[in-house]
């Protein structure tokens, strides 16, 4: 009781204007000077102990969950204040579909009802300039859910200065799986002839431009039609990716398509493959050389990496590795979370407090302590270390 | 010091006269804790206290706030630099104390003793160990041999049936018969001779044929109860990745020649040949560093695996360490998914 009384005492004092007031402007400066440092870009975190921090203060399982999205709106403002582009958390696992049904569906209507709020609050997402994107298997969310999911992904798809990844009906081994099976489809689609579409480059035309580079004055005297400027510039690019497939440089932005078909070019050695890079592979597009596959040799971690969840773009580039995973409620496993992310050289910090508990006071430690190892580092203080 | 929010109980989505909160009054709850309108916003609810003033660009004020922001950037990381230093000495202390306190003096009982109080032993341990680059490559190799073979000894005498090392470049690995020599010898330096419990060992890394000693006691088929048989897979970065890697290779090269679809690739079909290829989950793994750093650990079979590191440990393998470790995972709650 003593304990209730307090806590009901501090409220009431932290709720006083003025002292509101301070808190608000110590948190601000914190979060500013924060910024003077080096700041993680990719932060993950388990929210972990809202069931728990719910038991031990006899509430409702939900009502738990509720105080942990509370915690984690406070958090994402630290974060993003403090300049970390991307924030992934571990919203629902697939495991958790396991539990009791009564809570799958609360924490179902509680992700509707705060996918709902956050359409009618899409400012405040654009004020972080933050987008939200799903990662998971969507295809176990109930419909309307869904439809929510889709609504807020759709509306803050214009945001490009942060990126909010909540990881829904999530398991990373499901995540290494779907990337498995992505990249597997992708080397064996072929397109036989007939259904490709139509491009606006003719072989010989091509080979006459390479000609005409060849033998500048043949050029002169050729008009070169107004409408084949562009497909000159292009034919450029063909003609060295013939040659030496690595130095090309494409201006196109689908670079991730490009590189890993790239070596695939070197080794059909069918004549339309450096022509058909020339035209704009669309994502959709497959390219095809007849009857041949992508060779499965170039299959790399890049591959894998890009098929994952988190491969996939955000608008202004790839996702920066993870730098930092904080997982509260002292529980030392990762749960299948970010396997494929974090098991090269992402810091994993296990704090023993709970989800609901977890605010800035919690998380500065954290982040101090990778400012101070990130600046030894620099410094070179740990540079025999580190290199190995 | 989030007092308005909770008192009005936004999570409850009901404010306190038990009304739903509309999406205006919700915003006005939040307002405090937003940054400040950006500029290319426009500015619609600011409009009514700013319409009076004349407008200008702040200048002086965001450069002191910057000042005052480098300023107590320097004071906190200051204070936190000696907080830092006052914690790695006070758990440097502490692991010389438990050194000290907990030494096994090679002697398998006195290990048995220091683990029979508790409900479980891992049955499959995970140990990271790092070639330390400071001195010769001769001498640090001979130091990452020690430390297998004192692991070895270590899980022998607790009766861990698996155990794996992993390290990153593959060294130990390379040297897999000259591994098990030392490992033989250090068995024996523990067990004696021709002790009836001196545990069986094999020794195997994956993608590598299995090293079968040739003096290898075969009867332990016979009399399995007296001497306990432990398995050491040797691991580098190579079983991780790359492996996923590998198998995706294959998957592609059977789907294109018509023998798989892709949709029979399941989370199982995968589990089951990373299990036969390199080896199961652990169900604890042994950080001898500072902190969690996974370092290229393979990432398929961490999933559930509990981790234990001693935060600060700069003393490289401990006994200590790797009997915190077994305490912890004895009292760890169980739990499956999050």
């Amino acid at each position: 009781m003593a304990s209730a009384y307090s806590t009901h005492m501090s409220r009431w004092l932290s709720s006083l204007p003025p002292v509101e007031f301070i808190i608000q402007q110590l948190r601000e400066t914190l979060i500013g000077s924060l910024k003077c440092g080096p700041i993680p870009q990719h932060v993950a975190f388990v929210m972990d102990g809202n069931r728990r921090y719910a038991r031990n203060h006899k509430l409702e399982t939900v009502e738990g969950h509720h105080l942990g999205f509370e915690a984690l709106a406070k958090i994402l403002e630290v974060c993003y204040k403090s300049g970390v582009r991307v924030v992934t958390i571990f919203a629902f696992s697939i495991e958790n579909f396991k539990r009791s049904k009564y809570e799958v569906d609360g924490l179902m209507d509680m992700a509707k009802t705060k996918l709902v709020q956050m359409s009618e609050h899409g400012e405040l997402f654009d004020r972080y300039g933050a987008s939200v994107r799903i990662l998971g298997d969507l295809s176990l969310v109930r419909e309307d859910v869904l439809e929510q999911v889709n609504r807020a992904v759709e509306m803050t798809q214009h945001n490009d200065q942060a990126v909010l990844n909540v990881c829904f009906p999530y398991t990373s081994r499901e995540e290494i799986t779907h990337s498995i099976r992505e990249t597997v489809k992708e080397y064996s689609t072929t397109t036989t002839k007939s259904d490709t579409p139509k491009r606006p480059f003719s072989e010989s035309h091509i080979q006459r431009t390479i000609r005409n580079h060849q033998l500048p004055s043949v050029a002169e005297e050729e008009p070169v039609p107004k409408d084949s400027l562009l497909s000159l510039s292009n034919a450029d690019g063909a003609v060295f990716s013939s040659d030496v497939d690595s130095t090309t440089e494409f201006s196109e932005p689908d670079i991730d398509g490009s590189s890993t078909r790239q070596p695939a070019s070197s080794h059909t050695s069918h004549s339309p493959s450096p022509v058909l890079r020339a035209t704009k592979p669309t994502t959709s597009k497959k390219p095809d050389a007849s009857d041949t596959f992508l060779d499965p040799e170039t299959i790399s971690a890049a591959t894998l990496t890009k098929n994952t969840y988190t491969g996939a773009p955000p608008p202004d580039g790839t996702c920066p590795p993870l730098d930092l995973l904080v997982r509260t409620s002292g529980v030392q496993r990762l749960s299948d979370f970010m396997l494929w992310q974090c098991h090269e050289n992402t810091e994993i910090r296990i704090l023993d407090c709970l989800w609901p508990e977890f605010g800035l006071m919690q998380f500065l430690p954290v982040l101090l302590e990778w400012q101070w190892r990130q600046r030894r580092v620099a410094s070179g203080e740990d540079a025999g270390l580190k290199m190995h | 010091m989030m007092g308005g929010l909770r008192n009005a109980g936004p999570h409850a989505d009901i404010d306190k006269y038990g009304r739903r909160l509309s999406a205006t009054e919700r915003e006005k709850l939040l307002k405090p804790y937003l940054p400040p309108v950006t500029i290319k916003e426009p500015p619609s609810e600011h409009t009514n206290d700013r319409s009076g003033s004349f407008h200008h660009r702040p200048r002086v004020r965001p450069a002191i706030r910057q000042l005052v922001y480098s300023l107590v950037f320097t004071v906190v990381h200051l204070f936190f630099s000696i907080y830092i230093r006052v914690r790695q000495l006070y758990h440097t202390i502490v692991g010389r104390i438990l050194t000290a306190v907990h030494y096994h003096h090679r002697t398998p009982e006195l290990i048995r003793r220091d683990v029979k109080s508790l409900s479980k032993i891992p049955k499959h341990l995970s140990v990271m160990l790092e070639l330390s680059p400071e001195g010769g490559k001769k001498d640090s190799l001979e130091t990452l041999l020690n430390d297998a073979c004192e692991i070895t000894a270590w899980s022998a005498s607790a009766g861990v049936p698996t155990l794996s090392i992993y390290e990153r470049t593959g060294v130990l690995k390379a040297s897999l018969p000259n591994l098990h020599r030392h490992i033989s010898r250090t068995l024996t330096a523990y067990f004696g001779p021709n002790s009836p419990m001196r545990p069986t060992v094999s020794l195997r890394a994956p993608n590598m044929p299995s090293y079968s000693p040739p003096y290898s006691p075969e009867t332990n088929s016979n009399d399995a109860s007296s001497a306990p048989h432990l398995n050491i897979i040797l691991i580098d970065a190579t079983d991780g990745r790359q492996t996923l890697v590998d198998l995706t290779k294959t998957l592609a090269e059977m789907s294109q020649h018509g023998k798989l679809s892709p949709a029979d690739i399941s989370n199982d079909l995968i589990d089951a040949e990373i299990n036969e290829s390199v080896m199961g989950e652990p169900d604890l793994l042994i950080l001898f560093g500072d902190r969690i750093v996974l370092d290229g650990y393979p990432p398929w079979q961490v999933r559930l695996t509990e981790i234990f590191y001693a935060q600060d440990n700069t003393g490289g393998v401990g006994y200590h360490i790797f009997l915190r470790a077994l305490y912890k995972y004895a009292r760890a709650e169980i739990r499956f998914g999050r």
